[in-house]
């Protein structure tokens, strides 16, 4: 049977279809990872008629779209095979018939939870050593990571981190312009939920207004669960899972710029990008290149520490807290005028009319996913301890995520079942922190966290780790250590003055205000972004 | 991009030198961006004085609930400017009247030396008068070896090592890197042990071109035959200060010299010998005081 649906706009735009069997109906998902696989696939085998398998995976599983993997002909287990697909490229007219077709699998991966355990499938023993420490004795666990952190952060050697020189821009060199459409090429992490996709989207949002084409490329295998957003309807999509062969980075791009008129490429935490940089502003020196940077990661060194290898072929870094434009400029020494700090503050409302309260006793909460970042085992320690000194409180952990099975273990053995309320992502944040009087953050490391400017406007009061740019939204008195039991005393202290003393909670409450006030009268991403575009698109 | 300047101006009961300073500030042909007046806890018309001004924009007052000191002053009005997220603070004192380029030739000294040395220099002070136009001696920043290496180059610049707290411009990375002056000191010599422990790497500069008015009653620089019963307070916050920075941070031997150049002054000024044994226990007191340097926070 023939499918009369477009898979996406790649097939429009990038390939032609010329014969499909399918065995099974596709959901929108899949039919846009195929629509991916077949968009990858074409441009890194031009001039060349595909024949493309496509299988859905076993549950849990997540694709294989790209890479060595497409030329495996076999799949395990419950996999079946969906849809054949023989395409070419959309532009070459000239493929000749009578070659014989290559032959590719594309893995579309099975349905997945939205938080995945992160546990390798077969734990090796210091794996296992790893979780059941994390587990059994969090608060140690976590002394002993924090240390680590600290050496880290004084570790000399990220004063110096090599960089990678380029070419100069060259707005001069640009080809004459054709009627090819015009595009700006996102590079991500992958479609899946967090901060840095969610101003991602905003991004292809605003570059689609601004009459871009958007091309999305994602070098992190998942499924994608957020490929089917209403942001990336006309977006061509390019889910690179694992390394291409030889020579298909280049052919790749290549492809991508004789196929669009790429004016601009703005990268949101995407490695596979990054280091093709020095490549991409030598061989096409006109195109503009910026990128969005969201945290410090001490252990890794993480996005930030890539952009600043490359920062030599990067025009503007976008930083999104003044702890990041402090740590480009000042410790990194990339120039002034590279670095624009513009907040995502406006993301989110920053006041509102407080909601009725219930009647009756205080709330504390914490909103976030449950991960090592976010520390949620902390929040469960510090309930242990403020049920004695807040008989009547309640207590609310408010998320989902890798750590949620060994949190709700933990909660049990800590006998938190009568005074704490869990609640998953099916329902609103909103109305967690209108039931909050206090929210906790215990991370261990942020940006700058967006829930801190939700908490504000519904009126709780903020008490957090004093990590990333906290420092900018939160009150000082309000600020705990990192390390985790001078957290605990900390945090603990705080939520019972904040309770209990009235006259200091509307000081803090004030101060807090005019801290998120403050935060918000920085420059806004969206404008900045808005006028970027319209700059690549002079 | 365009980069933000705080002027902090620190006041203690002067109400009547006040409004020409923040006119002068006002009155600038590149104004700061935002203008932070700490008020050590005035005891005269300085808040009435402040509350006028405070209400125009621009300008914000922070009233301390005690006197700090010129040093506490500068460190809290550094300290915040830093937290606004100001690219310089440039901090002068509550007497100090700015001429009109002041702040634009501070501006454009610094980045045209840095351009001709090559490095990130430290700060930029301006020429400070006297009311009758000399120089005024208390203010009088102290060269290095090299101090006219940009001036052959052409440039209204020379190379110094320290200078006092009277229109100084200090870009962000120097409060980053060397931390905040020593509020500990209160009066007196927090300027210089600042201004010489930024320069550790690179000299600070002295824009010709920038020029400023310092309204003290007399001209006349720190002299110990000077010290006198009612001025003691002063000097005894100053040999305090410059034993401390001299023993823990330079030399024994420099304190030394230092304890040797305060007798001979205290001798020619035949100064009682109840004050001069009052500074002696000053200077005793320095050897074992070493305050340690806050660094600022990145808030904004």
């Amino acid at each position: 049977m023939t499918s009369q649906t477009p898979l996406g706009p790649g097939a429009s735009r990038v390939y032609s279809v010329h014969e499909a069997t399918w065995w099974e109906e596709l959901d929108d998902r899949e039919r846009r990872l195929l629509d991916g696989a077949l968009t990858v696939s074409v441009l890194t085998h031009p001039r060349r008629v595909l024949r493309v398998l496509a299988h859905r995976g076993e549950a849990g599983a997540v694709p294989e779209t790209t890479g060595w993997a497409v030329a495996r002909m076999t799949w395990d287990g419950a996999s079946g095979p969906v849809a054949l697909v023989t395409v070419s490229g959309a532009a070459d007219a000239d493929a000749p018939d009578d070659v014989e077709p290559l032959d590719l699998v594309v893995d579309l991966g099975g349905e997945r939870p939205e938080f995945v355990q992160a546990k390798p499938l077969t734990p090796s023993p210091f794996h296992r050593a790893h979780f059941a420490a994390r587990s059994r004795a969090p608060v140690a666990f976590d002394a002993l990571r924090q240390r680590r952190t600290d050496q880290l952060e004084r570790r000399p050697s990220r004063r110096d981190i090599p960089r990678t020189r380029s070419a100069p821009r060259s707005a001069a060199a640009a080809p004459p312009p054709g009627d090819k459409p015009r595009a700006v090429l996102f590079g991500l992490h992958w479609l899946e939920l967090g901060g840095a996709e969610r101003w991602a989207l905003e991004c292809i949002q605003a570059a689609a207004e601004a009459g871009f084409l958007p091309i999305v490329l994602t070098d992190r295998a998942s499924s994608s669960p957020w490929v089917t957003r209403p942001e990336l309807a006309d977006a061509v999509f390019l889910p690179i899972t694992s390394p291409l062969e030889a020579h298909q980075d280049a052919t790749l791009l290549n492809g991508l710029f004789d196929a669009f008129d790429i004016r601009g490429i703005h990268l949101h935490h995407c490695t596979w990008l990054y280091e093709r940089l020095p490549w991409i502003r030598a061989r096409f020196p006109w195109v503009h290149i910026a990128d969005s940077l969201h945290i410090l990661e001490w252990r890794t060194g993480g996005f930030v520490e890539i952009a600043v290898r490359v920062t030599d072929a990067i025009d503007v870094h976008h930083v999104i807290s003044p702890q990041l434009r402090d740590y480009l400029i000042q410790d990194m020494k990339v120039p002034r005028e590279k670095v624009v700090l513009a907040t995502l503050a406006d993301l989110t409302p920053t006041t509102r009319a407080p909601a009725l309260r219930r009647d009756g006793g205080t709330t504390v909460a914490f909103v976030g996913r449950l991960t090592q970042q976010k520390r949620p085992y902390l929040f469960l320690r510090l309930v242990a301890r403020l049920r004695r000194d807040l008989p009547d409180a309640r207590f609310v952990m408010h998320g989902d995520g890798e750590l949620a099975d060994e949190i709700r273990t933990m909660s049990r053995r800590l006998g938190l079942g009568s005074v704490l309320e869990m609640r998953g992502v099916d329902q609103p944040v909103s109305e967690t922190l209108d039931d909050a009087d206090v929210l906790v953050i215990s991370s261990d490391n942020e940006g700058v966290t967006l829930t801190s400017f939700e908490a504000a406007a519904h009126d709780a009061l903020v008490i957090s780790a004093d990590v990333g740019s906290q420092r900018s939204v939160v009150v000082d008195d309000l600020l705990c250590p990192r390390h985790p039991l001078p957290f605990l005393a900390a945090a603990r202290e705080r939520v019972i003055t904040a309770v209990t003393d009235p006259e200091q909670r509307a000081r803090w409450a004030a101060e807090q205000q005019r801290k998120v006030q403050a935060f918000a009268a920085l420059p806004h991403a969206r404008e900045w972004t808005r006028d970027l575009y319209k700059e690549w698109n002079a | 991009m365009t980069l933000s300047v705080t002027a902090v101006v620190v006041t203690y009961n002067r109400a009547d030198k006040l409004p020409t300073v923040l006119d002068k500030l006002a009155a600038q042909s590149r104004p700061a961006d935002r203008v932070l007046v700490i008020d050590n806890a005035s005891t005269d018309d300085t808040p009435a004085v402040l509350a006028e001004y405070g209400a125009r924009p621009g300008i914000e007052v922070v009233r301390l609930d005690t006197n700090t000191g010129g040093a506490g002053g500068f460190a809290t009005g550094m300290k915040l400017a830093y937290e606004g997220g100001a690219d310089f603070a440039w901090i002068m004192d509550d007497d100090c009247y700015a001429e009109p380029d002041a702040l634009a030739e501070l501006l454009s000294g610094l980045d045209a030396a840095e351009k001709q040395m090559g490095m990130q220099l430290p700060f930029a002070c301006s020429v400070v008068q006297w009311v009758d136009g000399d120089v005024c001696e208390m203010n009088n920043p102290g060269t290095t070896w090299d101090w006219g290496r940009l001036l052959v180059r052409g440039l209204p610049v020379v190379l110094v090592e320290h200078c006092s707290f009277v229109s100084v411009l200090v870009p962000r990375w120097t409060m980053a890197k060397y931390g905040l002056p020593l509020s500990e000191y209160f009066i007196w010599f927090d300027d210089q042990e600042y201004t010489r422990r930024i320069t550790a790497a690179a000299p600070g500069i002295q824009c010709l071109d920038s020029r400023v008015v310092h309204d003290l009653p007399t001209n006349r620089g720190v002299n110990f035959a000077d010290v006198n019963e009612r001025n003691l307070w002063k000097f005894s916050y100053g040999v305090r200060n410059e034993a401390s920075y001299q023993w823990h941070h330079v030399d024994k031997a420099a304190a030394l010299r230092f304890a040797q150049r305060v007798h001979r002054g205290l001798k020619e000024g035949r100064v009682p010998r109840k004050l001069r044994l009052e500074l002696a226990r000053k200077f005793l007191e320095g050897l074992t005081f070493d305050p340690k340097p806050e660094f600022p926070k990145t808030v904004l």
